[in-house]
């Protein structure tokens, strides 16, 4: 079949997997009740299933099947690493999850700055975590954004340009998300979940078998051509002790982003969210199998790209057939879409609660509030386009600094859901972020992973030393809120007894 | 001014697991991860010889405790820690 049949094909399949979103997006619209809880929240009611591919969808992106492989490409076996990142997010959600789910469900808390506003009782702390929040997954946005323009440049030989691409994908998705609300979200990113999943293990199955007869053949040719692949640190040096720690704590950073904490919410009980948390690295874990295949195989077959990021959509062209072809890079589109529809809908949900609806019209009706949301949604779109035309990079180097600067927020959400003697104050948690900020700023961008580590690393300990530190000198919360707060988290794990007894225990002092 | 410490609760830090469940999961989950990260991981894990089924020894080195440690994971839901 010619080149040019290749890329109508392509094309053609990208625009009928839009069409798709689209409707889904319609059918959800007819579902909506206008009201908060169910536009930014979806009723609280998501159930293992929906819950399941949300997650992963949302936390595996274009990142995951571009980035990966181009990580596998230029740096080799180093990127197994993902391994270990992708089993913190679900210890993440076992015991993190969990309890912000029931603290969500008992204080009726719709976004990240709702939690930490209400234990350290500080309105500076709502502003402060709703802006490092939004300013930190726009860059996401932007990661999305360029997979996407990447995707549908490829995908049409480069007849629809890379901008062009970004913007019509960010656009339907904006579109179906206007319209559905957080249901539009997730029944799009069940489709996009099980799709990407069978697209990237397929393609890659595809072209190693095409390309090497077998993966134990692509191995071994890989140990024979590009041993520097298979070994630490990998052919530039990247992956150093420091960096191999670093990458895993910053990437899984990314559960701090609100678009994954709006989702511990949304849940619709705790054995769910504790489902997902022992679960979802199956999903997560294995989907980086398929991407070593393309990585390294890519770096055999191909061996002088120059976006590494590229080496997926370009091996596909070459060798594989149209259809799969089309097929697959839709399977990357929806990798990129539902992480880019959540994370509008989670800078859509703070910008909307944290701050219009806090401090610039606290009482209109609930509907009001839904095309608010609707609004910020057309200017995240904007902001997220111009960034992803503006600026280029790695799409993981992107991801790990979104990752980082995220994960500052971590020594905060912890004095909230983990109860202990020693509490934080918002002074602490306010010093230790901003202090952190700036430690994450000179780690990452004046003096790049001082010493070999990971600046993420970096950041987050003087982020926690300082918390901890100054929480000790300054007014922790009041007794009435620690006791309301904490008293939650204990009564959710250990039992209501538990709580009781340590009643007595205070009064008869 | 720092308030009376008499007003708040006592509980026991939930860092540390209450039951002998817990702890285990917490063990197993750190001893697993130990494996995985410096300097365990290359004084264990980082050659490529003797190859495992087929594929480098350090990916299925890696890929044994991956699989172990989602054992472990699902082992903790199962026992309602």
């Amino acid at each position: 079949m010619s080149e040019l049949d290749t890329w109508v094909i392509a094309t053609t399949l990208i625009f009928g997997y839009i069409l798709l979103v689209l409707l889904l997006g319609l059918f959800a619209n007819r579902r909506l009740t206008v009201n908060m809880e169910d536009f930014f929240l979806y009723g609280r009611k998501a159930g293992f299933v929906v819950m399941y591919l949300t997650v992963v969808a949302t936390y595996h992106s274009a990142f995951a099947f571009l980035g990966s492989g181009g990580f596998f490409y230029t740096h080799g076996i180093g990127f197994w690493d993902a391994g270990t990142w992708t089993v913190l997010v679900g210890i993440i959600t076992y015991v993190l999850g969990s309890r912000i789910w029931a603290l969500g469900k008992r204080f009726g808390y719709v976004t990240p700055a709702d939690l930490l506003s209400d234990f350290y009782e500080s309105d500076a702390v709502r502003v402060v975590v709703a802006i490092v929040s939004v300013i930190f997954t726009i860059l996401y946005i932007q990661v999305q954004a360029q997979g996407l323009g990447y995707i549908i440049s490829v995908a049409s030989d480069n007849r629809i340009s890379f901008e062009l691409g970004s913007l019509i994908l960010l656009v339907v998705a904006a579109i179906y998300l206007a319209a559905g609300g957080l249901r539009a979200v997730y029944w799009n990113d069940v489709v996009q979940g099980i799709w990407m999943y069978i697209a990237i293990w397929l393609g890659a199955l595809v072209l190693t078998y095409k390309l090497f007869g077998s993966p134990l053949e692509l191995w071994r040719r890989v140990s024979v051509e590009r041993p520097d692949l298979l070994t630490l640190p990998g052919p530039e040096g990247f992956f150093t002790p420091g960096m191999w720690v670093g990458m895993a704590v910053s990437l899984c950073g990314v559960m701090f982003m609100p678009q994954m904490m709006i989702r511990f919410y949304t849940a619709a009980s705790d054995r769910t969210i504790k489902w997902l948390g022992a679960t979802t690295p199956i999903y997560l874990v294995s989907l980086y199998v398929p991407a070593a295949f393309v990585g390294l195989g890519g770096a055999l077959a191909l061996p002088d790209l120059e976006v590494a990021d590229q080496i997926f959509p370009e091996l596909l062209f070459r060798h594989a057939s149209p259809w799969l072809t089309g097929a697959i890079l839709a399977g990357a589109a929806a990798a990129a879409m539902s992480t880019l529809d959540s994370i509008l809908h989670a800078n859509m949900t703070v910008l909307t609660r944290d701050i219009y609806q806090k401090y610039i019209r606290t009482n209109a009706s609930q509907a009001h509030y839904v095309w608010v949301g609707r609004a910020f949604v057309a200017a995240l779109l904007v902001i997220g386009y111009i960034l992803s035309v503006t600026s280029s990079d790695y799409l993981v180097t992107l991801v790990s600094i979104s990752g980082s600067g995220a994960l500052q927020l971590a020594p905060g959400i912890c004095g909230v859901c983990f109860p202990s003697r020693r509490l934080l104050t918002r002074t602490g948690v306010l010093s230790g972020l901003t202090i952190g900020l700036l430690t994450l700023f000179w780690a990452l961008v004046l003096s790049p992973h001082p010493f070999g580590v990971h600046g993420s690393i970096w950041a987050l300990v003087v982020n926690t030393l300082v918390t901890v530190v100054v929480s000790r000198y300054t007014r922790p919360p009041s007794a009435e809120t620690v006791w309301r707060i904490h008293g939650e988290i204990e009564r959710f794990v250990y039992g209501k007894s538990s709580v009781e007894a340590s009643r007595q225990d205070s009064t008869s002092i | 001014m720092i308030p009376d410490k008499k007003e708040y609760p006592s509980f026991q830090s939930h860092f540390w697991p209450r039951t002998r469940n817990g702890r285990l999961g917490l063990f197993a989950l750190v001893g697993l991860f130990a494996l995985v990260e410096p300097p365990l991981l290359y004084l264990l894990g980082h050659r490529i010889e003797p190859w495992i089924l087929g594929v480098p020894f350090m990916y299925a080195y890696l890929s044994a405790v991956y699989v172990a440690l989602i054992g472990v994971l699902i082992w903790i839901q199962r026992q309602g820690v």
